[in-house]
């Protein structure tokens, strides 16, 4: 009895010391939690966009958002290939002097299935302004199922009339509210994008 | 080390494995009722008396404590009423499934005759089916002391619950099983069935009722209401009349963040268990609840059912941003984002509904969902959104320099 509450007690206290140990672990290498594989699929891709010049943090940040979320292994690969693919072509519709932010913005739009013509047309558009808010509402917008060409166009249309960020920023919420009062989200767009106020170009358009 | 130092060393280390959840997760509530409560057993005078009635609350990530108190001003005496103490360990929900262990001990006070003490410990093992309801199996031991009862009360039952709108409604079935001295013979001189005689008048004798209960907690804006009513099943020795039927009431209304007026009143039923009989109370007053100060960097379904009516996010200070949360009715909020390395970090109650959290986020262009009482990781209302990769939605936020 004597023994077995020692060998208890010893039990516990190692436990104790070996839940810190773990969670340091853990802290030095965040993919720890990853099996064999798909940790080999993370480090690849993050060295791949490293010598290509791409950010590696939306990488490593898709796989520690898999594993918070307990995705299994073979769908958190697939999601940080898709980001590194949406990655590169961000960099090819929007230029090798975007910025990190805009990249990730012009990456959500690729992976919501915005093709790589609307972000260069934004690109073409943009006259030295960043893009990254008009690409963020743009992905928000075909997320909530506003048909890509109606999304970019409309979004392409505002932003040349000097539509600001906040402006942008606006319209999602207030599209989701007319969807789910049952307007079409096309409708919704359309209807919503005529509210905003037009400035000239270039002038207090953020 | 001798015997009793190394249970002690095991017992602080439990406690350090239990409080290493982190600061990040504790939350500490108070709260203060005083007013008048008015209350009689079957037949008898009512008994009034001005109450006072504290109540904290500890919620660590997976153990909570709790305790209250009552004292009453009757006539020119302070008496000392019921107490109760509370330990809630919660595993994380896996599956579906989590598991509640539960300690509580009380002390029970209706006046200088019925007063008795009990500890009690339960397990529970949930099954939650989304964020609209659940259901759970128990089964725990009590142990009163100071009444008529003469081995542990086991106790086993089942509930389920599901959300309607504002409101929650649960049901219950628990039984009750104890062995307590009684009486040999009834009031017409009937011999009793007993498991053994006592002593020449009385005897042991095997009791057992099962309480099927309904109750409602409906909240919205300033108001809440809790209400709830049951039915006793069990023989006429274990179940007297008085306590076949049984409802009861309480509203609330919120006047400020830290203030609410509280109402109710109803009927208790008896407690065989803990020799203490049924009541009817009713009761007014004021709560006042204080809730934690947000210390600098202190950090602990769909879209439409999250129930969180309003997000916020602000500079607060040199590289910090305070996320800020409404709900109402909720037990914990998370958020977490790439600025998080997508670590849940538990937001700490403000106010009713209001919860808060300083996080580091740098500016630029940043990924985040809010998960509220364990469900699902859902964007922030409010934010642009979009698809995880994974069959979910996150929110993007957008800090600017």
């Amino acid at each position: 009895m004597r023994r077995g509450t020692h060998g208890a007690v010893s039990a516990l206290l190692a436990l104790c010391m070996a839940a810190p140990l773990g969670l340091l672990a853990q802290g030095s290498d965040p993919l720890a939690q990853l099996d064999a594989t798909t940790r080999h699929v993370v480090q690849v891709l993050m060295d791949s966009a490293r010598s290509e010049g791409l950010p590696t943090q939306p990488i490593l940040s898709k796989a520690q958002e898999g594993i918070s979320k307990h995705v299994d292994g073979p769908r958190i690969a697939a999601a940080v290939r898709t980001v590194f693919l949406s990655l590169r072509g961000a960099r090819t519709s929007l230029g090798a002097q975007a910025a990190p932010e805009e990249l990730k913005a012009g990456a959500f739009a690729l992976q919501a299935g915005i093709p790589e013509g609307a972000l260069q047309g934004l690109h073409k558009a943009s006259h030295g302004k960043s893009v990254t808010v008009p690409l963020i509402v743009l992905t928000d917008l075909v997320t909530r199922g506003v048909p890509s060409d109606t999304a970019s166009n409309a979004i392409l249309q505002l932003w040349t009339r000097g539509a600001g960020d906040a402006d942008l920023l606006g319209l999602p919420k207030a599209v989701g509210q007319d969807i789910l009062s049952g307007a079409a989200p096309g409708d919704a767009l359309l209807k919503r994008a005529r509210t905003i106020p037009l400035r000239p170009p270039g002038k207090g358009s953020e | 080390m001798t015997e009793p130092n190394r249970n002690t060393a095991a017992l602080l280390a439990a406690l350090a494995l239990l409080f290493a959840q982190g600061p990040a997760s504790a939350q500490l509530v108070t709260r203060f009722e005083a007013g008048a409560v008015s209350s009689s057993s079957a037949g008898v005078v009512p008994f009034n008396a001005f109450s006072l009635t504290p109540d904290v609350r500890y919620n660590g990530r997976l153990v909570d404590f709790a305790a209250h108190g009552s004292a009453w001003l009757a006539g020119n005496d302070w008496q000392f009423a019921d107490g109760d103490a509370s330990a809630t360990f919660t595993s994380p929900t896996r599956k579906h499934v989590s598991v509640q262990l539960m300690a509580d001990a009380s002390r029970a006070y209706y006046d200088a005759v019925n007063q008795n003490d009990q500890v009690e410990a339960r397990a529970r093992v949930h099954l939650i089916f989304s964020q609209k309801g659940g259901m759970w199996l128990e089964s725990g031991v009590a142990r009163p002391w100071r009444v008529a009862v003469v081995s542990s009360v086991d106790v086993a039952g089942a509930g389920a619950w599901t959300t309607l709108g504002d409101a929650t409604i649960t049901g219950t079935l628990t039984n009750f099983s104890f062995t307590r001295i009684a009486a040999a013979d009834d009031s017409t001189g009937t011999l009793q069935s007993c498991t053994a005689l006592a002593d020449p008048g009385s005897c042991l004798r095997q009791s057992h009722f099962s309480d099927v209960q309904g109750s409602v907690h409906w909240e919205h804006a300033a108001f809440e209401v809790d209400a709830q009513t049951g039915y006793r099943f069990g023989d006429a020795t274990d179940v007297t009349d008085d306590s076949r039927r049984w409802a009861s009431a309480t509203a609330v209304v919120w006047v400020s963040p830290e203030m609410a007026l509280v109402v109710g009143g109803g009927r208790q039923p008896a407690n065989p268990a803990r020799g203490l009989p049924a009541r009817n109370y009713a009761h007014l007053g004021a709560m006042f609840a204080a809730w934690p100060a947000m210390s600098s960097g202190a950090v602990p379904v769909e879209a439409q059912g999250s129930g969180i009516s309003r997000f916020e996010i602000a500079a607060a200070g040199a590289s910090l941003q305070r996320v800020q949360v409404r709900v109402i009715g909720v037990h914990r909020v998370e958020v977490m984002g790439d600025f998080t390395d997508w670590q849940p970090v538990a937001m700490v109650q403000r106010g009713r509904d209001l919860w808060e959290a300083l996080v580091p986020i740098a500016p630029g262009v940043h990924q985040m969902d809010v998960r509220v009482d364990g469900g699902k990781w859902l964007p922030p209302p409010g934010t642009p959104t979009m698809r995880d990769g994974f069959s979910g939605e996150v929110g993007v936020l957008v800090i600017q320099q």
